[in-house]
């Protein structure tokens, strides 16, 4: 079966077209924003993997009139959308975290979120490694620019070692939560985790460095992730923590699996 | 609980001396090979060396030191020792994805997903961190160490970049930007005389090392390419194998801007990815390949053995002359020699490479027509005239002897086919004319060929009884002769009495019948037809003949022209489109192919050769090479896609799965999961696969489909689509069949309930001991829960009473009392009698058993809870006992039963968990798999089966 053929049966998809979303994905923003009330009060986002746009469409439609600030960044080419500022760039680049920090100019986000999803391979480990380096890169950039109390939001896909992010998320936000928008079919493994409260950590000072992987940035951050041992010993079972899942949109809401 | 037998994809390959290292997931396992008449393979050890990661890479230098990595971890051992048992088997790690590894002098050179190279001192494992300052994300990579002690790092990032930077110097030699996309392959020769990468845009690029520039890219891969690797001996030769399963040999000739493809093996695995492989053109002359499959193969790096004579040729040798519309008529292949008629009536003998005239009389009468065929074991061709006359020419002795058989029985009537057969001793001649009032004559010979008996057959009384072939059961005296329309005739010799069966599948011609087993009154027959199905059948015969169809299925691949049962495997060939092929069908892999232009020719298969006629008056003679034992397979997989669902039979005998690849598989448990049967009914995405009871099973899949298969158990379990449900009257490719559940109410009866993707629940009677759809087919009820995908359903019966209970995608469990709705008129649910939210979201699994006068019920879900409810009869209160809310990490897949109180689940986080409910739920146990998706499960008294991207299985202790 065909990718076009699944997109087809299902109604969000029919439903972002006549709505004027350039994606799907539109709604499960907007339904993770219903459960958490992730626009109250922000002006200053980050959309990264923000290609083709339907996010930063929510977002800059939500933010209106506000003087926000939206950056919106992607491999991909975007179409550009008012009040938007789009970058295509690699977000797995220090370069491309110091280009957004430089836009900011000094000023602290209110919100960070990323839709990424890389091309998959087939290769399990190889694919969750590679979604896991998006996510690290994209709290990179969080770590260096949202303001104490922000918003991360991001695209995971639960498989193995979920539970080891949940666990270094939880010591650099107050809540961390596992959402799946109804919006998001129920037979794949996407869900978003949902990290409220941003808390820097305490004694460690972010600060992006061309020269240093994600890996070596947050290793004085001590969010229980482990480095390397001396004569590269197998570490102990690194801390893992059960993050607590919330479905979200309505219950009556179109169900994204179904056929009609 | 421990693992016993696992199957998944095979992620690293290595060709070292007499050894093929595989990283078999997180197993290393060893083969060896051994030169004899064939090249055999034996796996000499098999351990798993990493606790959770994958062997993506294996490193060995010429003294067997070795490297195994993958993710985080490496280890480093020497395989002398392993092969000892002395190994020592370390694990380490570092915090970064590890790309590749390589030994220089006395340090492991790491090569991280960032571009750094971790120097490792290997005696006190003290290292450097070194880099060219670009530390681009990285999919793959690998070092060169050439022999003037040069290290070139070649690096492939995410987009379209390959850079290769000196270890030594730091800098960065090259950055080639001639691919689109992310790299996949990147390797520098060991002369560092060339470079060669592969990305998502599918080419392969040859590049020269000293100035960069590309000087070839090759095309041909259908999708992503996976590895590349140089020849040892010929570094402008390369081995690439990808995600379209395919394994291609490429050289550059120089000053051609195109890679030239040497040579292609289509399908060397099922389903997608070749995920390792490697080359050996110096001592074995082979290449292995590993698949997501699991499987391991081998394949003949040899040259293809062909020789062609042109009728020009064999004039010249001869001093034939030959007109010029003459062509190579028909030819048979005895022990030492091929005997050939050409259109002229001329006989030549081929043997020791040359061609000699063979004289006879009357030429004339195979002028314009004739067959040639023969019994080589006793070196007799016998050639057919039009009027039915059989000149047999005996090899015996170094001086032919020919001789005519005159027709004394087909009048004026012209033969049009010639059938032979050889059993026990005896050979048998059939000649077949068009006017169906004259018998088939059927002559019986002795090893002498001396003529025994002539039986005269009437044929079947229908118009055109085309022959195809036949076979003589000597245990039962029976004749069984093959036709069109799938059609076959069975005789008694012994009384000439005949019986007809007709359409035993739908398809046109059966182009083979064969004897499987033979015993008294009963033989079973392989019939093969044209089209592609091949049916397993038994003959039996009490006062008529009786015809039983035990086992049908179709191929994908193409035409079946013949095939043949060796040692339980079956062998089948035949055309697709331009290519000859022959298959091995039991375990699903391509023994040869031929380009020979498509079945419209002259072809004849002998056991190591494939002889057809190109152009009409050139004769091919090709070599099948049998080098390998098992025809190069070293181990046996499953699936090349995901596993959708898994089931065992009642009596612990045979595994089942259903898979993303639309093929349901059949395997026998017996020492690990032995693949039988791929079947191909369905063409849509499987979803679930249950055994209804002892002898029948049923699948269910998108755009409808649900099958109910007939297993018939024997030395090999045999299956046959026995009945499919009709799909509603709107057609619609994305409904899907989610689950079902069945009761036997009498001997194959059964009350079956169907669940679907929009909310559509039909329950029907099913009397599967009728003959026709009509009687054995009845919707009872066809009515919809709400518009959300239901997933789950189970059906209980106690006391008279009957319930139906699902789960669906809103998280909800919901039960109706069906007790009245099960007699044959269309009824609606009505009322729900529980209707209670169990999980936030959907109901992935769900698992219901007796328990005291009532059930139990569990139920896992994409919320990561488990719920253990208690179910009261006979009003079904529904009581939930046990809760627990982080049950795992990710969603909960399936619930398998595996003891009163005990149940084991699944979940995409990889571990498998075995819980007891016994006042209060506890997790009694918890276990990493190494199964990827990890998607669903069965359970046999001990025993789990567990499936994702691959399958495997575990026994439960102390139950
Ligand atoms: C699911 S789409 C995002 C959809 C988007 N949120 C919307 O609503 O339109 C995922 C995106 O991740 C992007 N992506 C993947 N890897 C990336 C990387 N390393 N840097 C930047 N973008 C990346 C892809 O190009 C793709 O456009």
């Amino acid at each position: 079966m065909g990718k076009s053929s699944k997109d087809k049966r299902d109604l969000y998809y029919r439903r972002a077209k006549e709505e004027g979303w350039r994606a799907r994905s539109a709604f499960k923003l907007l339904q993770l924003n219903q459960e958490f009330n992730l626009f109250d009060g922000i002006t200053r986002v980050v959309d990264l993997c923000a290609a083709p746009g339907s996010w930063s469409q929510v977002l800059s439609r939500e933010l209106q009139g506000k003087n926000a600030k939206i950056v919106a960044v992607d491999l991909q080419p975007m179409t550009p959308i008012d009040g938007v500022t789009t970058i295509q760039a690699d977000i797995t680049h220090p370069n491309t975290l110091q280009t957004i920090l430089d836009i900011f100019a000094g000023e602290q986000a209110d919100f960070v979120c990323s839709d990424g999803a890389p091309d998959v391979t087939g290769l399990h480990d190889l694919d969750e490694y590679i979604q896991a380096q998006l996510i690290l890169s994209a709290l990179q950039l969080t770590t260096c620019l949202l303001k104490p109390g922000g918003t991360f939001v991001a695209k995971i896909f639960r498989g193995r070692d979920i539970d080891l992010l949940y666990s270094q998320l939880s010591y650099l936000f107050e809540r961390v939560i596992c959402a799946k928008p109804r919006a998001s079919r129920g037979t794949s493994l996407e869900a978003f985790i949902v990290c409220l409260g941003y808390k820097p950590r305490p004694g460690w000072n972010p600060k992006l460095d061309l020269q240093t992987s994600t890996e070596e940035f947050f290793e004085g951050a001590d969010i229980g992730k482990a480095g390397n041992l001396e004569h590269f010993e197998l570490p102990d079972d690194e801390e893992r923590k059960i993050a607590k899942f919330v479905a979200c949109g309505d219950i009556n809401d179109v169900d994204s699996d179904a056929t009609y | 609980f421990a693992p016993l037998h696992h199957y998944g994809p095979v992620t690293a390959l290595k060709i070292y001396k007499n050894y093929v290292l595989a990283g078999y997931g997180p197993i290393l396992k060893i083969y060896q090979m051994t030169q004899g008449d064939l090249l055999d393979v034996a796996e000499v050890f098999c351990k798993q060396v990493f606790s959770r990661n994958k062997i993506h890479h294996i490193e060995i230098t010429s003294q067997g030191r070795l490297c195994l990595s993958g993710a985080r971890s490496f280890m480093v051992l020497d395989l002398e020792e392993v092969l000892q048992g002395k190994g020592n088997f370390k694990e380490r790690a570092i915090n970064e994805w590890i790309v590749t590894c390589a030994f220089y002098e006395n340090w492991l050179l790491i090569l991280n997903s960032h571009n750094v190279v971790y120097k490792v001192d290997l005696a006190s494992f003290e290292f450097d961190k070194v880099h060219c300052q670009e530390k681009s994300i990285l999919y793959s990579g690998s070092i060169q160490v050439l022999d003037n002690g040069t290290v070139y790092v070649a690096a492939g990032t995410v987009m379209s970049g390959v850079i290769i930077w000196d270890l030594h110097s730091r800098k960065i030699v090259h950055n080639l930007t001639d691919h689109e996309g992310s790299i996949f392959g990147v390797k520098v020769d060991k002369t560092g005389k060339y470079i060669v990468s592969c990305s998502d845009d599918r080419s392969i690029k040859l590049y020269d090392f000293a100035s960069g520039t590309v000087l070839a890219t090759g095309w041909g891969h259908g999708s992503r390419i996976w590895t590349l690797e140089f020849f040892k001996g010929d570094n402008v030769k390369i081995m690439s194998t990808g995600e379209d399963c395919s394994l291609r040999l490429w050289q550059y000739q120089e000053g051609n801007s195109q890679l030239v493809q040497l040579e292609m093996v289509e399908n060397c695995h099922s389903g997608k990815h070749i995920w390792s492989g490697d080359v050996d053109d110096l001592e074995y002359q082979v290449c292995v390949t590993g698949g997501a499959d699991g499987r391991i193969k081998l394949h003949d790096l040899n040259k293809v053995n062909r020789t062609e004579y042109s009728l020009q040729e064999i004039s010249s040798q001869t001093g034939l002359v030959f007109g010029k519309k003459d062509f190579i008529r028909d030819y048979f292949e005895l022990k030492d020699r091929l005997i050939v008629l050409i259109s002229n009536g001329d006989l030549v003998e081929y043997s020791d490479n040359s061609f000699k005239t063979i004289a006879f009389n009357d030429q004339h009468k195979l002028k314009d027509f004739a067959i040639v065929k023969g019994f080589s074991d006793i070196n007799i061709v016998i050639i057919a005239a039009r009027n039915g006359d059989l000149l047999i020419a005996d090899f015996t002795s170094d001086l032919p002897q020919l001789s005519w058989i005159q027709d004394e029985y087909l009048g004026s009537n012209k033969l049009t086919n010639l059938l032979v057969y050889s059993t026990d001793n005896k050979y048998y001649v059939l000649v077949d004319v068009p006017n169906p009032n004259i018998p088939f004559i059927l002559r019986e010979f002795d090893s002498s060929f001396n003529l025994v008996n002539v039986t005269q057959l009437s044929q079947p009384n229908q118009t055109s009884f085309t022959t195809t072939d036949m076979v003589v059961d000597s245990v039962n005296n029976w004749l069984v002769i093959a036709s069109r329309y799938v059609t076959i005739a069975a005789y008694d010799l012994s009384t000439t009495s005949m019986a007809l069966f007709k359409k035993l599948s739908p398809g046109d011609t059966i182009t083979s019948v064969q004897i499987i087993t033979s015993k008294t009154n009963e033989l079973a027959l392989l019939i093969l037809v044209k089209d592609g199905s091949y049916l397993y059948t038994t003959l039996t015969l009490s006062t008529t003949f009786h015809l039983d169809v035990t086992h049908a299925n179709k191929l994908t691949k193409g035409f079946i022209e013949g095939g043949y049962i060796k040692s339980n495997k079956l062998v089948l060939y035949g055309f697709k489109s331009s290519y000859f092929y022959i298959w091995n069908e039991t375990c699903q892999f391509e023994i040869m192919n031929e380009l020979c232009g498509g079945s419209h020719r002259q072809w004849k298969l002998a056991p190591s050769k494939f002889i057809y006629v190109k152009d009409k008056t050139t004769l091919v003679i090709r070599n099948i090479a049998h080098r390998f034992v098992n025809d190069g397979l070293i181990h046996l997989g499953t699936h090349g896609r995901e596993i959708r669902d898994v089931a065992v039979s009642p009596d612990g005998k045979l595994l089942v799965s259903a898979s993303e690849d639309a093929t349901i598989a059949v395997s026998q448990l017996e020492d690990g999961v032995k693949g039988i049967w791929s079947m191909n009914n369905h063409i849509s995405g499987l979803q679930r696969v249950k055994f209804l009871n002892s002898e029948y099973m049923a699948s269910s899949a998108a755009n409808e489909e649900f099958i109910i298969w007939k297993v018939t158990q024997s030395n090999i379990p045999l299956v046959k689509e026995f009945v499919r449900l009709k799909p509603s009257a709107v057609e619609n490719p994305d409904l899907r069949i989610m689950n079902f559940a069945s009761i036997e109410l009498e001997s194959n009866v059964f009350i079956l309930v169907t669940v679907y993707s929009n909310s559509n629940i039909k329950i029907w009677r099913i009397d599967l001991n009728k003959e026709h759809y009509g009687d054995m087919v009845k919707l009872l009820v066809n009515d919809f829960y709400t518009t959300c995908c239901i997933l789950n359903v189970e059906l209980l019966q106690k006391d008279d009473k009957t319930w139906l209970m699902i789960g669906a995608t809103d998280g909800y469990v919901t039960i109706w009392d069906v007790t009245s709705k099960l007699d044959p008129e269309e009824h609606k649910l009505g009322a729900s009698i529980i209707h209670q939210q169990l999980h936030q979201n959907g109901v992935k699994a769900m698992e219901v058993f007796t328990h005291q006068d009532g059930y139990r019920l569990i139920t896992g879900g994409d919320d990561n809870a488990l719920v253990v409810c208690d179910l009261q009869v006979p009003d079904l209160k529904l009581d939930i006992v046990g809760y627990e809310e982080s049950a795992a990490s990710a969603t909960i897949t399936s619930i398998s039963v595996v003891g009163e109180h005990k149940f084991v689940t699944t979940s995409v986080d990889q571990i498998v968990r075995i819980w007891e409910y016994n006042e209060g739920l506890t997790c009694l146990s918890a276990r990493y798999t190494t199964i990827a998706d990890t998607g669903c499960s069965a359970s046999m008294g001990s025993t789990i089966y567990i499936g994702g991207a691959g399958l495997s299985s575990w026994k439960v202790n102390n139950l």
